[in-house]
C-alpha cells in the first residue's frame, strides 16, 4: 500500500517533467551533435564567430554586473528592513513585493519611457541645461543593466530580508555583550552568517539575467543582443534551428554549472550544517 | 576588581504593557543573586536592561559607582550567558572564546593563550577547532560560559543557562558554574525558573512575580520564613489558613480558624503573633490524626507518596492538603483532625 | 537581529524604494497623458487610452487567453504537484533524492530553452496544437511552486494527525481531503498565487508558443510596442498593475504579506 502510494503519487509529475521537459531539452541538445560536418561542428562555428562569442561574453558581463549591483543594493536595503519596527517593515515589504509581482514586460517598459530619446531623463537633463543634445541611452549595455537591476533588486531584497531575519537576535546581542561595536558586529557576525543567503540570491539573479529575454529585447534591441534574444532570433527569425539549439545547449550548461557549483559552495559555507 | 551591581527602581514597558514595576535589586561584590520566577514574570527583561539591549522607562543600573543606564551594550563589559547559548555558528570554539578579546584589541597570540587557558578550565581544549554545530548541548554551554568568562567582566549574567540540558548535566553544570564564579569572585546575576537550581547555586535569591520582587533573601530564610503569601506558596506552603487570635497567655497564643477550630501556638517558635494572621503549612506540616487538638476535617482523595499518605481534606477553613502516617490509613469520607507541626509551619502577616 | 541604523544607510534605503516605485508611478502618469506619444509628467489628463484598449480586440482576446492559460496551467500543476509534494514529505525515506531535484528542473533549465525545446519537439515534432502546448508549457513552468511551496507546508504538518484520523476509521483519501488539505491550505493558496502570477507574466515560453489567433497578453504588448509607441501600452500596464494590487490584497487577506519573505 505504502509502496504503491509512494511511487504512484509522484508518478504523474515525474512523467510530465521527464517527457515534456527533460526529453525535449535533451533532444534539442542532442541535435547539435548530429551535424554532417562533425560532432562538435556547431560549437566550433559558434566559438569561431566573433559576433556570437561577443554576445556570449556580453551576456555573461551583463549578468555579472547586474548580480553585483543587485547584491549590494539588496543587502544594504534588506539590512535596513530587518531592523525596522513591525509596521514600517510591512510597508517596506509591500513596496518591494509590488514590483516583483508586476510583470517583466511592464517593468522593462517603464525604462523605455525613462531612457528614451524623448524620455523623462533626457527631457529633465535638457531643461536643467546639463546637456544640449538628447543622449541615446537606449539600446546600450547600460540601459539593459539598469532595467535588469530594477528587475532583480526586489527579489534580492526579499530573499536577503528573510536571511537576515533568520539570524538569531541573541547571537547579535552576544556580539555586543562581548564588546563588539555595531560595525564590528556587522562585519564579523552578520555578514559571515548571511553569506550562504547572499550566494543563493546571487545565483537567482545571475541565472535570471543570464537567461533573460524580454528585457534585452526591449532595451537592448538588435544592437545589444543577449543569449536569450539571439536564441529567439535564430529560432524564429532566421529559422536556424541547429544554431538555436547550440545556443540553448550553451545556456543550459552554463546555468546548471553555476547553480550546482554555487549551491555546493553555499552549503560548504553554511555553518549550521556540519 | 569586584564591584557591586545596583538596580534602582526599574520600570519597563513593551508598548502599553508594563512588564517591570519599580524593581530594585542590589548584588554585593562577588555575590551570586538569582532571579527566580515563573515564565513571563520579567526576568529576561531585567537582564536585557542591565545588558543594555533594552532601555528602561525609568530607573537606573549601576556597576560600582558607574551609572550604566545610557551606555550602549558593547561598552558595558558584562559577561552574558544566553539560554540558547548564542554561539557564533560560523566561528570555531576557539574563535568564539577569543571573540571578546579580539574586540578589546588584544594581540592574536595573547588571545590564543588566554582562550586556550579558559578552554582548559572548562575542559574543552581538545574541541577548540570544532564548529558549534558539532557540539553537544553541555559542550555548547561550556563554550558560552568560557566566552563570557574570558573577558574577565566585573559582572556575569546568566539567562536560564541550564534549561536546555538534561537533568543530570544540569546538576553537574550548576556546580561547575558556581565553582568558576566563586574562584573568580565575579559578581553575578542568575536567572532561572527552577527553585532547586536557584536555591543551590545562589548566595541570595530574588523571587519575582509579575514584574516585582516579592522577596530577596538567602535560600534558608526564603524556605523557612517567607515574607508573604506569594513566596510562601512558591516554596511549598500549600495551605494558607487565616486565623484570629482569641486569647494570649504569656508566649502562648490561642487562635481560631474559620469554623471555630482552635490552635495553641508558641511565640517562641513563630516569633511575635499579631491578632490577625495566616498560618502557612506544607502538607508535611499538618499531620492527620484520628483525634486530638487540631482542625476537624473530612478526608477526600488519598495519594500514596511512599513516605506518607497525602489527603485532600475538606475543613470549615477551606480545602487543605495534609499528610498522614503510613501506619494509620484513612478511607475517603473518614473524619480526622489536622495537627500543625510548628517546625513545618510559618506565620504570615496578611498585610504583606 | 536588532541594531541601530546609520542615517546614511537609512537615506540609501529610501533612495532604493524611490528607485523601485518611481518607474511604476511614471507609467501611471504616462497612461493619463493627453498626447499621442509617451511622456511624463502627463500633459493634460485623459482616460481615452484606457478606452482605446477595449477597442483593440487583440488586447481583449489575448487577455482572455492569458487568464485561461494561467488558470488551467496552475490548476494542472497543482493537480500533479500536490500529490508529489505529499509523497515527498510523507515518505521521506525511500524516495530517491533526485526526485526533488527533478521537480524543480523547470526553474533550473532556462525558460527560453524550455520554450524553444517544447516548440521544437512537442508542438512541431508531435504536431500538438498551440493552445494545449501553451497550457502544458505553463503548467510545467509553475510546477516547482506547487511542489516546493505546498511541500514547505507539508514539512511542518504532523503526519501522526493523519494516522490518528485513519485509526479512527476515516478512509485514506477522505482523510487527505478532510484532515491534511485544510492544514496545508496556506501553502496551496500561496502556490496558486505565485504560480498564477508567474504564468500570467510569462514571456520566455509564450513567445515560442503563440500562433495564428493565439497569443498571450505580454506577447501582445511586446508586439504592439514594436508598431505603436503611444500611451495605450501604459494604460494596459496600469491595468496589469491593478491585477497585481488585487493579488496582493488577496495575499494579505488570506496569508498576510509578511508570508512573502519566508
Ligand atoms: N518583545 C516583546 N514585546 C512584547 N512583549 C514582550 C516582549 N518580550 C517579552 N514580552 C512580555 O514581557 C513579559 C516579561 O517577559 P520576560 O522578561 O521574557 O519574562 P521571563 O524571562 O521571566 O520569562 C512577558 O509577559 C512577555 O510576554
Ligand atoms: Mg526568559
Amino acid at each position: 500500500m505504502n509502496k504503491f502510494a509512494k511511487w504512484g503519487l509522484t508518478l504523474p509529475a515525474t512523467i510530465a517533467v521527464t517527457l515534456l521537459l527533460v526529453v525535449p531539452v535533451l533532444i534539442t541538445i542532442a541535435t547539435t551533435f548530429g551535424e554532417p560536418k562533425g560532432v562538435f561542428s556547431t560549437y566550433t562555428a559558434f566559438f569561431n564567430s566573433g559576433f556570437r562569442t561577443n554576445i556570449l561574453y556580453r551576456t555573461l558581463r551583463i549578468a555579472l554586473i547586474t548580480t553585483a549591483i543587485s547584491l549590494v543594493i539588496g543587502f544594504l536595503t534588506a539590512y535596513v528592513i530587518a531592523q525596522m519596527p513591525g509596521r514600517l517593515k510591512s510597508i517596506a515589504i509591500i513596496a518591494a513585493v509590488f514590483p516583483l509581482l508586476t510583470g517583466v514586460v511592464v517593468r522593462s517598459f517603464a525604462w523605455l519611457i525613462i531612457l528614451g530619446k524623448n524620455g523623462i531623463l533626457n527631457s529633465s537633463l535638457l531643461s536643467l541645461g546639463i546637456i544640449s543634445e538628447p543622449l541615446s541611452m537606449l539600446y546600450t549595455e547600460g540601459s539593459v543593466i539598469v532595467a535588469m537591476v530594477y528587475l532583480f533588486v526586489p527579489l534580492m531584497i526579499l530573499t536577503l530580508t528573510g536571511v537576515l531575519e533568520g539570524i538569531p537576535r541573541d547571537v547579535v546581542e552576544a556580539s555586543a555583550s562581548l564588546g563588539a561595536r555595531p560595525i564590528a558586529t556587522f562585519f564579523q557576525v552578520i555578514l559571515p552568517l548571511a553569506v550562504p543567503g547572499l550566494i543563493v540570491g546571487a545565483v537567482l539573479v545571475f541565472t535570471g539575467s543570464f537567461t533573460s529575454y524580454a528585457t534585452p529585447q526591449l532595451l537592448g534591441g538588435e544592437q545589444m543582443m543577449m543569449m536569450g534574444t539571439l536564441l529567439y532570433q535564430r529560432a524564429m527569425v532566421t529559422f536556424d534551428w541547429v544554431g538555436a539549439s547550440t545556443i540553448a545547449a550553451i545556456m543550459v550548461v552554463i546555468t546548471i554549472a553555476v547553480v550546482s557549483i554555487m549551491s555546493r559552495i553555499a552549503r560548504r559555507l553554511n555553518p549550521m550544517a556540519v | 576588581m569586584t564591584v557591586s551591581l545596583t538596580i534602582e527602581n526599574l520600570s519597563a514597558h513593551y508598548g502599553q504593557t508594563q512588564v517591570l514595576k519599580d524593581l530594585s535589586i542590589s548584588v554585593a561584590a562577588g555575590e551570586l543573586v538569582s532571579l527566580l520566577g515563573s515564565s513571563g514574570c520579567g526576568k529576561t527583561t531585567t537582564l536585557r536592561i542591565v545588558a543594555g539591549f533594552l532601555a528602561p522607562t525609568s530607573g537606573h543600573v549601576k556597576l560600582g559607582d558607574r551609572d550604566l543606564t545610557t551606555l550602549p551594550a558593547h561598552a558595558r563589559d558584562i559577561g552574558l550567558v544566553f539560554q540558547n547559548y548564542a554561539l557564533f555558528p560560523h566561528l570555531t570554539v576557539m574563535e568564539n572564546v577569543a571573540f571578546g578579546l579580539k574586540q578589546r584589541g588584544i594581540s592574536s597570540s595573547d588571545r590564543a593563550k588566554r582562550a586556550t587557558a579558559m578552554l582548559e578550565r572548562v575542559g574543552l581544549a581538545p574541541l577548540a577547532d570544532r564548529l558549534p554545530a558539532a557540539l553537544s548541548g553541555g559542550q555548547k554551554q561550556r563554550v558560552a560560559l568560557a566566552r563570557a568568562l574570558v573577558i574577565e567582566p566585573p559582572l556575569l549574567m546568566f539567562d536560564e543557562p541550564l534549561s536546555n540540558l538534561d537533568a543530570k548535566l544540569r546538576v553537574d553544570m550548576r556546580v561547575e558554574i558556581r565553582q568558576l564564579q566563586k574562584a573568580n569572585g565575579t559578581t553575578s546575576l542568575y536567572v532561572t525558573h527552577d527553585q532547586e537550581e536557584a536555591f543551590s547555586i545562589s548566595d541570595r535569591v530574588a523571587i519575582m512575580n509579575a514584574g516585582r520582587i516579592m522577596q530577596l533573601d538567602t535560600p534558608e530564610v526564603l524556605y523557612q520564613k517567607p515574607a508573604n503569601a506569594f513566596v510562601a506558596r512558591f516554596v511549598g506552603f500549600e495551605n494558607l489558613i487565616p486565623m484570629k487570635t482569641v486569647a494570649r497567655d504569656g508566649v502562648i497564643v490561642t487562635a481560631e480558624a474559620a469554623g471555630g477550630a482552635r490552635l495553641h501556638l508558641s511565640q517562641d517558635a513563630f516569633g511575635p503573633i499579631k491578632d490577625d494572621f495566616v498560618l502557612a503549612t506544607r502538607p508535611d506540616g499538618l499531620v492527620t490524626r484520628g483525634t486530638g487538638e487540631g482542625i476537624p476535617a473530612t478526608l477526600g482523595t488519598r495519594t500514596y507518596l511512599g513516605r506518607a499518605y497525602q489527603y485532600k481534606c475538606e475543613t470549615a477553613a477551606g480545602e487543605i492538603t495534609a499528610n498522614g502516617a503510613l501506619s494509620e490509613m484513612f478511607e475517603p469520607g473518614a473524619t480526622a483532625v489536622l495537627v500543625p507541626l510548628p517546625e513545618q509551619c510559618c506565620i504570615l502577616d496578611p498585610e504583606n | 537581529m536588532t541594531a541601530r541604523i546609520h542615517p546614511l544607510l537609512g537615506a540609501f534605503a529610501i533612495l532604493v524604494f524611490l528607485f523601485l516605485l518611481a518607474p511604476l508611478v511614471i507609467i501611471v502618469g504616462a497612461s493619463l497623458s493627453d498626447t499621442t506619444y509617451l511622456t511624463f509628467p502627463p500633459q493634460g489628463l485623459t482616460l481615452r487610452w484606457f478606452a482605446n484598449i477595449f477597442e483593440i480586440s487583440a488586447f481583449r482576446n489575448t487577455a482572455i487567453t492569458s487568464f485561461q492559460v494561467a488558470i488551467l496551467g496552475t490548476g494542472l500543476s497543482l493537480l500533479i504537484g500536490i500529490p508529489a509534494a505529499y509523497a515527498l514529505n510523507r515518505y521521506r525515506v525511500g524516495l530517491p533524492k533526485w526526485l526533488g531535484t527533478l521537480f524543480i528542473l523547470p526553474i533550473l533549465v532556462p525558460e527560453i530553452v524550455f520554450g524553444f525545446s517544447l516548440l521544437k519537439t512537442i508542438t512541431i515534432g508531435l504536431g500538438l496544437p498551440v493552445y494545449p502546448s501553451l497550457i502544458i508549457g505553463h503548467a510545467l513552468l509553475v510546477l516547482p511552486y506547487s511542489v516546493r511551496v505546498v511541500g514547505a507546508s507539508l514539512a511542518s504538518f504532523d503526519f501522526s494527525v493523519e494516522e490518528a484520523a485513519i485509526s479512527l476509521g476515516c478512509p485514506p483519501l477522505k482523510t487527505f481531503f478532510t484532515v491534511v488539505l485544510p492544514n496545508i491550505r496556506a501553502g496551496v493558496i500561496a502556490a496558486f498565487i505565485l504560480a498564477f502570477i508567474t504564468s500570467i507574466n510569462d514571456v520566455s515560453i509564450s513567445v515560442f508558443l503563440t500562433g495564428p489567433g493565439i497569443s498571450t497578453l505580454p506577447i501582445q504588448i511586446l508586439a504592439h510596442m514594436e508598431q505603436f509607441f503611444d500611451p495605450t501600452i501604459a494604460s494596459v500596464s496600469v491595468l496589469l498593475m491593478l491585477v497585481t494590487v488585487g493579488v496582493m490584497a488577496i495575499v494579505e487577506m488570506t496569508l498576510g504579506l509578511t508570508f512573502l519573505t519566508k
